[in-house]
């Protein structure tokens, strides 16, 4: 019983950032899928709660725009931007991934028991995406502020 | 009780995220037809709720997401917790909130196209 219990971190597991370094660059993106997903789902909400305010005629919308045309509010939407970039991108790696692409071969576990599918191409796509990311970034805080 | 089967829950899961994805680019552009701040004018933004093809484009974009978001969201939980009552509860919790969502949003489509203003 008391293994089990000390077996179940919970989000204390997630965000344990040794783990990062012992599984690399896959347990980031793993992490930052989850903590994207969540950010755009709570994004989302608002989203539609906000843009459901324009029922209730012009002043309470520009009431409301007014909250997000602010230094802040283009700083949060950036960040948006960028979560929405990453969850995308990293997401089409996954679905490649489980459709057989990208993952190599099976071929029989010898030491040091290095997973096939945690390769040079996948570490490449995670990369390649935070970089979109930070470029996306980039382009909608030019848009915003310009 | 297994509502469905996992694996056609997770080929929902990729096909809403692929729709998603190509009518939210759609939503962005739509967006860039025009100065962003100029975009959003209460005047603009009804404009576009008018517009019967956007409003569909719109509804189209409520419903994919909340199914991809709110399947997003089951799958964590499952991830962090299992036993059937708790699995059960965090479906149904997901599907309840899912049409919650779906329910406000198409609300204020259907408002704002008609002129119920």
């Amino acid at each position: 019983m008391e293994k089990e219990s000390k077996d179940k971190e919970g989000i204390k597991g997630w965000i344990n950032p040794a783990k990062y370094g012992k599984f690399g660059i896959e347990r980031f993106a793993w992490i930052l899928m989850r903590i994207t997903g969540l950010g755009l789902l709570v994004y989302f909400i608002g989203h539609i709660i906000e843009t459901g305010n324009i029922l209730s005629g012009e002043g309470a919308w520009n009431e409301m725009l007014a909250m997000t045309q602010t230094t802040e509010g283009h700083v949060f939407l950036a960040l948006v931007i960028g979560m929405c970039v990453f969850h995308t991108g990293n997401g089409i790696r996954l679905m490649l991934q489980q459709m057989g692409y990208g993952i190599g071969k099976p071929a029989r576990p010898d030491y040091p028991y290095k997973p096939q599918s945690l390769n040079m191409k996948g570490k490449a796509c995670i990369y390649a995406t935070i970089g979109v990311t930070a470029l996306a970034m980039w382009y909608g805080i030019a848009v915003m502020f310009g | 009780m297994m509502i469905m089967r996992e694996s056609i829950v997770m080929k929902i899961h990729y096909g809403t995220a692929i729709g998603a994805v190509f009518l939210v680019a759609i939503h962005i552009m739509m967006r860039m037809t025009q100065d962003f701040h100029e975009s959003l004018e209460y005047e603009n933004v009804i404009a576009n709720y008018e517009m019967i093809g956007y409003a569909i484009l719109l509804e189209l974009i409520l419903i994919l997401i909340s199914v991809h978001g709110f399947n997003g969201l089951r799958v964590i939980l499952l991830e962090m917790r299992q036993g059937p009552l708790y699995e059960k509860g965090v479906t149904y919790g997901c599907i309840a909130s899912m049409i919650a969502l779906v329910a406000y949003g198409s609300n204020t489509i259907i408002k704002a196209h008609l002129g119920i203003v």
